[in-house]
């Protein structure tokens, strides 16, 4: 995984997006030419193609142990997660329930639900950015339609236990839609959709070093979801639009590439955080680690500065070219969504910022990153508003 | 047949006599820098005849691209889309005739007037054509009857065919006119120094003074890291804009940083803001003598914000060695608001970006600021070699 100046930064913000890696660019760039046909002609130019595509949607199939479902492919998270809300969204009325820190592609569908006369609940999240059961459980009732809840926090790396949550959901209501947005966790912990349960999982490729402008919904046989998108009837009529072969082909090749080297990544990025988390705190010992390192994927870091704005730090440490990110806590329209959850006190709720690694990270820079972060830190938290 | 062209009327330079050449030529530079932007040099030619410029060979998929454009420019009083001919007089108008037809059928499209009426008004400049002018708006009327239901009315007409019959044998044909910006051609009114923030105010005063004639070089500051790359391109974007209104506006954008951590380190925090404005002061006076600007343009409205009383628009004015034209000072929001919806800006502005004055906000800034105190805060600062060192890093964008 290269890019011509790689070697002059630091990227850490890996929960935002991925390089591609060397895998996948090389597959798309070998297939973006010749593979132009349109899959759904009649030449044998193109049948292959389309057989390609199945080959490929196998692939992630068996990625996400989609045994017991199909997985279609779209243009990416958001909008697998908009499919899932409007498709899902059952009689007007009727009760969906998604979780307080969803990304914004399922909060902000499920709110244009409830001006239309739904019921949206939001179930909270605990300091941690899980969600709290047992305030999920309260909600639950016959009258629940659908239910969202993300695997993995984008903004802390907690995880959810979903096989629980859908438990829960169906014995209260049997027939409602339970979706989970995996786009955080797809190949960063172990995973079986069939073992969770659920009913549709969205994954895109961006996030595991693919591609942008590709993804997947996972859809259980006999879950009931209306396409978002109608025309000529592509992907068994659940996602029309010529499907973009290349893409496809680029998307397969890096998940194999992730889950070639899955074990391998998974200890070593566990190793890389501890050690990350372990330096920041001697440097910085009012740090506050909002990540639970016992419920999280391994390669989100989230933690709360002492009087900083973590929007200043991450500038700042652009110019040391250390990239890293706030989160989309830090989005001015989600102030007042995010700025309570982490439970934390007036000097560290602006000083946000968020650490996500890769398998490229290398433990030999973390000294240096964290030797930066402090004296920036030190030297902002001198400018604090009198 | 003839092919589409747009003439352009001009306006007030009439009134200047003497000057005319001059603010003609200014005009002209600034349609050019205009339209090479949009189409490149040689996507158009540009001809001027009598008190009349015209368009011409472009590309007609540009053409509402070119009147949009057009009609932003200041000192242009009109436009209009006509078709060129040949007046063809010896074969009985017939070039014009057929011009005309369109046109008509056009006009009855889209008419909503019960009994519309029109007049055809043709103006004969090739006195070669021995027809007299009312002879040859009679002989073309037919045209309009014919392809039409209007009736012609000479003085309460509804709509107006024009015919300028030109010494060159060509005849232009018009039945439409835009109205332009007005104003005076940008850079007839000298040139002026705009503190341009990314905020909404200061896009809409360079909009404001270039209507006047006034030629702008924009100065901007900025704070990294406690402002980012991104409000920065903003800026330049919003700059982007104006220049359709401003013609070409240099802009510069200054390092701030160092000069507000000094103040907030060694300053009264109720003073951050008038002395951030004192030395924003300073350094566009002194880039204003570069750049040779008489003025300095801000978009202050009285009493907007805390920096914007008249004790702190004193305190800062005597910082700056040049007149301070402040277009908007008695201007709400909403008029304000109003025209930068207008001249394209406002969606712009309103993007979140913190900019250079929201960093180091103190809780309680003085409102009206004793300029003796100010003065004497300001002792703790080395003036000089901080702004020196901040123009030292000027970037030109």
């Amino acid at each position: 995984m290269t890019t011509d100046d790689s070697a002059k930064f630091i990227y850490l913000d890996n929960a935002a997006t991925t390089m591609m890696c060397d895998e996948a660019a090389q597959a798309l760039s070998e297939a973006l030419s010749p593979e132009f046909f349109n899959p759904s002609a009649r030449y044998k130019q193109a049948t292959g193609m389309l057989e390609r595509i199945n080959s490929d949607r196998a692939v992630i199939r068996a990625a996400l142990g989609g045994t017991f479902g199909e997985v279609y492919f779209n243009s990416g998270g958001t909008e697998g997660n908009n499919t899932v809300i409007f498709g899902a969204k059952g009689r007007k009325g009727s009760r969906i329930i998604i979780g307080e820190g969803e990304h914004d592609s399922i909060y902000a569908p499920a709110m244009e639900l409830k001006n239309n006369g739904y019921d949206v609940c939001v179930a909270p999240i605990n300091t941690d950015g899980s969600v709290n059961f047992d305030k999920f459980k309260q909600l639950l009732n016959e009258n629940v339609s659908l239910v969202s809840i993300m695997h993995v926090s984008n903004e802390t790396g907690a995880i959810n236990d979903i096989a629980k949550f859908v438990r829960a959901t169906k014995r209260v209501a049997p027939n409602a839609i339970f979706h989970s947005d995996g786009v955080q966790a797809f190949l960063k912990l172990p995973l079986s959709v069939a073992a969770l349960g659920v009913d549709a999982y969205t994954v895109t490729a961006h996030k595991i070093h693919g591609p942008k402008g590709i993804g997947a919904l996972y859809v259980k046989r006999g879950a009931k979801i209306k396409p978002l998108i109608l025309g000529g009837g592509q992907e068994s009529n659940f996602r029309s639009g010529t499907e973009s072969a290349p893409l496809i082909r680029s998307f397969a090749a890096a998940v194999r590439y992730c889950n070639e080297n899955f074990e391998a990544n998974y200890s070593k990025l566990t190793q890389y955080r501890e050690y990350f988390a372990q330096k920041l705190t001697q440097y910085l010992p009012d740090t506050v680690i909002i990540t639970p390192f016992d419920n999280s994927i391994p390669n989100i870091l989230r933690v709360a500065f002492k009087n900083v704005r973590g929007e200043v730090l991450l500038h700042s440490l652009e110019e040391d070219n250390i990239l890293v990110g706030t989160g989309s806590a830090c989005a001015s329209h989600h102030e007042s969504r995010f700025k309570q959850m982490f439970g934390l006190d007036d000097e560290h709720i602006e000083g946000v910022i968020r650490f996500s690694f890769s398998a490229e990270n290398d433990q030999n820079e973390v000294d240096h990153v964290c030797e930066r972060v402090a004296y920036h830190v030190n030297a902002l938290a001198k400018t604090v508003r009198r | 047949m003839g092919k589409r062209v747009i003439i352009i009327r001009y306006g007030e330079i009439f009134l200047k006599g003497k000057n005319r050449s001059y603010f003609e030529s200014l005009l002209i530079k600034n349609v050019k820098f205009a339209l090479d932007k949009l189409l490149g040099e040689g996507g158009y030619a540009f001809k001027r005849s009598q008190a009349r410029y015209s368009i011409e060979d472009y590309s007609e998929l540009k053409e509402a691209e070119i009147v949009d454009r057009l009609t932003k420019i200041f000192g242009i009083h009109s436009l209009s889309v006509a078709m060129k001919v040949p007046s063809d007089a010896e074969n009985n108008f017939e070039a014009i005739k057929q011009a005309m037809i369109p046109l008509a059928e056009e006009l009855e499209e889209e008419n909503t007037l019960l009994d519309p009426t029109f007049r055809v008004t043709v103006k004969r400049a090739d006195k070669r054509i021995p027809i007299p002018s009312y002879e040859i708006a009679a002989e073309l009327a037919g045209t309009v009857l014919r392809h039409t239901s209007f009736k012609v009315d000479l003085k309460r007409y509804d709509y107006d065919f024009e015919v300028d019959i030109r010494e060159t044998g060509d005849a232009y044909v018009y039945s439409k006119v835009i109205l332009g910006a007005g104003g005076l051609p940008v850079g007839c009114s000298s040139k002026g120094m705009l503190l341009l923030s990314g905020g909404i105010d200061s896009p809409v005063a360079a909009y404001m003074m270039a209507k006047r004639g006034m030629k702008l070089v924009a100065v901007h500051f900025a704070s990294p890291p406690y402002t980012s790359e991104l409000a920065k391109q903003k800026v330049v974007r919003l700059r982007n804009i104006v220049e359709d209104y401003t013609s070409r506006m240099k802009l510069f954008v200054v390092p701030f940083t160092e000069i507000q951590l000094a103040i907030h380190e060694h300053c009264p925090a109720e003073y951050m803001i008038t002395i951030m404005r004192r030395f924003m002061m300073r350094i566009a006076t002194k880039l204003a003598e570069q750049q040779d600007c008489k003025a300095i343009i801000t978009g202050e409205s009285l009493g907007q914000v805390a920096s914007q009383t008249v004790e702190s628009m004193t305190s800062t004015e005597s910082c700056a060695g040049l007149p301070i034209f402040r277009p908007l000072i008695a201007f709400d929001k909403e008029e304000t608001m109003d025209i930068a919806k207008k001249i394209g800006t406002y969606d712009t502005s309103i993007e979140p970006f913190e900019d250079c004055c929201t960093v180091f906000l103190p809780k309680n800034p003085a409102i009206k600021p004793r300029l003796e105190r100010v003065m004497q805060a300001e002792q703790a600062l080395d003036i000089d070699a901080l702004v020196e060192k901040a123009m030292s890093g000027i970037e030109k964008y």
